[in-house]
């Protein structure tokens, strides 16, 4: 195993012709309250569960031969306390298998946005009329012609727009990539590249935004050649191999303008600020090197990259896929797919992240999301249809833990394979309570619409 | 007076914008010359074309040929076309990858070789399974693991139903798409990738002494030396780079015997070794690859692989069928050692005395066989 090295010099990027005007205007006109997401989302979405949540929806890939064959949004129910607890309370195919992925609410949480890797198809649920039973709304299958991306992966709310992260490009199928951003509605706002130069080197992964600082973090996968390919023919590749990501990027979060590029070698993936208040650094895992990286600034303002930590044995090439941060900013669970482990790290000093648990939660997984108050940990098993295992190790399941913070403890499960659902990969929460308050709220707003308008109508 | 006046300008404008225009002219001519003097014609070294029944593709049928070769659309889910794997920016090949991924990321076991002068090969496919290009355009197109259509009937009701396809379809052939102007067209784009006009071309076809420098010249008299040009051949009129034939280099053979042992590079700098048999949890078996026995089924054919040409081929690794091979000087070195030794190893094949500065200068060689209009068919390729 060779010796990692990071260039921390940073790179002055020149600042490119962007067109950032309807971004802009969508930051200045939205209130920039600061929250956050079952701890791993975007801070625009106005809405959190902060309490027990109901449901999980989970993004399953069609498996070829298994039921219906498709891509599917499996609802289920996990609230203990309900009569259906563990019981799938809705499935909706879309009709073909496009490597369903990652998943991403809007900012007004009333639609879950999805996405396909390898078809590059967006699909967008209504989440709110009946969080037992989402509804598909809307279709987008222009991306790749509009832009030239392919692989559409974050879907990141921002107020009143959604912007989604792509992996590949339609020209070569390799890295080059850039991210879209849509109106609430799904209608094209704008494209912007991920930048070549000054050390970019033009691949695309996940999004975290740390508004207060006005600043966004990308990070950086690889192209559809390599995300579709087999994971053994992959490794055996050394040209491919070679096709990785390697930085993460600092924007001008408003100005949607790369300021610095950072040298986090071997595919730095899901990007965490910690959220709790005073705190401005983001975390990252680096899926081959199995480093976690931490972006933090200095004393004198400026941003900067710091390895803080390794993740199991690295020269066994454990894949950290997913990681998963608590609500205070003190603790990470890393899922490794290779060894089928959920991790545990002390975040207390965050320069120095420390393993202090583990636990084999499967043969192989992917996805982590734990709930608000750290008690349910909640794990799936897909990374992607052709790099999961084969034979008796493909278990596809979601595993729901509790945490005591000694000893995750499995409750409940549903078996993806024995249900007939296919992959498991990437989770959401939803919630009655959640409904019932955008219900009222909107009640509220059509009263008080009809009140001004009779106003209006007794002044005439 | 004011209409006299008006001509007279006129007139003075008109003979001051031809006295322009003149020296415009004759400024882009001598650019031209001056470009000419500098870069070879495309086709330089290049045999003469044959086309089917000695009838040249018409412009409409070629551009038509090139759309669909560029086309997403001609996969079931709008994700493969022809340039998926060979794409224009990367010599026709795929640079960054070994063997290719087909549709929903399929395995492909062979290296996607180049389309530049295919018109020439007499064998397409590394096996030489087929001989024309018309007989060949349908099967990738139907290739479960290629762009995986399921028939030829599915792919003609999906152009026959896109509406971009109708004007060139009846402007190329009078009528809807069907099996044969499906295959006519693309065969016909396939055959105008032409890439002859090298610097090697312009020193030896073209007698411009100053074309080659002297490392490449001896490049080219240590490629004559140590027999290269036996299998990559040339003559005192064109040059293909190829003996059209087939020859086992032990590639084939060693593959399918081998645990072999992967160095894999995690990040720049960073690398692991992993055995074959460590990663059978995530490997989907791939069908062993028997090369040229697989069209004919002789034996003394098996693991033969068609000669490629040189030209482009610094714009074309990997390399090797299986593009096990990342750079020229791998290659060079794989046949200093006189390829892998096994039952069927090519006769030809034995260990060289080469030193070091023959092999920097063979490299540098085969450098100078690429076409310097290299950008030109980029354009093409991606003109809409």
């Amino acid at each position: 195993m060779g010796t990692l090295k990071r260039s921390s010099k940073p790179f002055a990027l020149r600042a490119p012709a962007i067109v950032a005007a309807a971004i802009a205007a969508a930051f200045t006109l939205a209130p920039l309250t600061v929250s956050a997401d079952e701890t791993c989302n975007s801070p625009y979405i106005s809405k959190l569960i902060k309490g027990q949540e109901d449901y999980v929806y989970v993004w399953a890939l069609g498996m070829e031969g298994l039921g219906d064959g498709q891509d599917k949004l499996v609802t289920i129910d996990v609230n203990p306390n309900s009569m259906s607890y563990g019981n799938i309370t809705a499935t909706h195919s879309v009709g073909t298998r496009g490597e369903a992925h990652h998943m991403g609410f809007s900012d007004d949480r009333r639609f879950l946005w999805a996405g396909g890797l390898d078809d590059s198809t967006i699909y967008i649920f209504d989440v709110r009329a009946n969080p037992a039973k989402p509804k598909l709304i809307k279709t987008i299958s222009n991306m790749p012609e509009k832009t030239g991306f392919v692989g559409p992966h974050t879907f990141y709310a921002l107020p009143g727009r959604m912007m989604v992260q792509a992996l590949s490009n339609s020209k070569d199928h390799g890295g080059a990539t850039g991210f879209v951003i849509y109106n609430n509605k799904g209608d094209f706002v704008a494209k912007h590249d991920m930048p070549t130069d000054n050390g970019g080197d033009g691949y695309g992964y996940d999004i975290g935004i740390n508004p207060a600082k006005n600043v966004m973090l990308t990070s950086s996968f690889t192209g559809w050649n390599n995300y579709m390919m087999d994971l053994g023919k992959l490794v055996k590749d050394p040209e491919a191999m070679k096709k990785f990501g390697n930085t993460m990027v600092l924007w001008d979060l408003k100005a949607m303008q790369p300021k610095k590029v950072f040298n986090v070698p071997g595919a730095p993936l899901e990007i965490r600020w910690s959220l709790k208040p005073g705190d401005n650094w983001a975390i990252t895992a680096a899926a081959l090197t199995s480093k976690l990286t931490l972006v933090k600034r200095d004393a004198q303002g400026e941003w900067q990259a710091h390895e803080v930590g390794t993740i199991g044995d690295p020269s066994k090439i454990p894949l950290p896929v997913d990681i998963s941060i608590t609500a205070n900013g003190k603790g990470l669970w890393v899922n490794t797919f290779m060894d089928g482990k959920t991790r545990y790290f002390d975040l207390s000093d965050p320069m120095n992240a420390k393993q202090t648990y583990e636990k084999v939660t499967g043969k192989q997984v992917n996805m982590v999301s734990q709930s608000w108050d750290g008690k349910r940990v909640y794990i799936t098993s897909s990374l992607l249809a052709n790099w999961d295992k084969k034979g008796e190790d493909n278990e596809q399941f979601l595993r729901v833990f509790d945490w005591d913070g000694k000893e995750l403890v499995m409750k409940m499960q549903v078996d993806f394979i024995k249900n007939h659902l296919g992959r498991a990969h990437h989770m959401k929460f939803g919630s009655k309570a959640l409904r019932k308050a955008m219900v009222e709220q909107d009640e509220s707003l059509a009263e008080g619409a009809q009140s001004g308008a009779a106003r209006v109508a007794r002044s005439e | 007076m004011q209409y006299r006046a008006r001509q007279a300008h006129s007139r003075s404008f008109q003979r001051a914008h031809g006295r322009a225009l003149a020296s415009l002219i004759a400024l882009v001519s001598a650019l031209a010359l001056h470009a000419s003097d500098r870069s070879a014609p495309a086709t330089l070294g290049l045999p003469e074309v044959t086309w089917p029944n000695s009838q040249r593709a018409s412009p409409a049928q070629i551009e038509l040929g090139r759309k669909l070769f560029m086309d997403r659309r001609l996969s079931p889910n709008n994700t493969m076309s022809c340039a998926m794997c060979h794409i224009p920016e990367q010599g026709f090949a795929a640079n960054e990858l070994a063997t290719a991924v087909g549709i929903n990321g399929r395995s492909v076991k062979r290296n996607a070789p180049t389309m530049l002068n295919v018109a020439f090969n007499q064998f397409l496919f590394w096996d030489g399974r087929e001989t024309s290009l018309e007989n060949q355009v349908w099967q990738p197109i139907l290739n479960p693991n290629e762009m995986g259509n399921a028939s030829v009937q599915a792919v003609l009701d999906r152009i026959n139903a896109l509406p971009d396809y109708a004007s060139p379809f009846e402007q190329a052939y009078g009528a809807r798409a069907t099996r044969e102007s499906v295959a006519h067209a693309v065969a016909a784009y396939e055959r105008t990738l032409l890439a002859g006009g090298s610097r090697f071309d312009r020193w030896f076809y073209g007698k411009d002494e100053k074309a080659l420098n002297e490392l490449e010249q001896q490049g080219f008299a240590a490629f004559k030396r140590f027999g290269c040009a036996q299998c990559h051949a040339y003559d005192e009129k064109s040059a293909l780079f190829t003996d059209q034939r087939f020859h086992n280099t032990g590639i084939g053979w060693a593959a399918a015997r081998n645990d072999k042992t992967y160095t894999v590079p995690l990040a720049p700098g960073v690398s692991i070794e992993v055995k074959e048999s460590e990663l059978a949890s995530v490997s989907e078996p791939i069908p062993a690859d028997e090369g040229r026995f697989e069209a004919t089924r002789n034996e003394a054919e098996r693991y033969q692989y068609k000669t490629p040409s040189l030209r482009n081929v610094a714009l074309t690794a990997p390399y090797m069928h299986d593009g096990s091979l990342p750079t020229l000087e791998a290659v060079i070195e794989f046949y200093a050692n006189g390829g892998i030794d096994n039952p069927g190893r090519d006769a030809l094949l034995k260990r060289l005395a080469i030193t070091a500065e023959e092999k920097r200068a063979l490299a540098a060689f085969l450098r100078a066989l690429t076409s310097e209009d290299q950008r030109e068919w980029v354009r093409r390729a991606r003109a809409e």
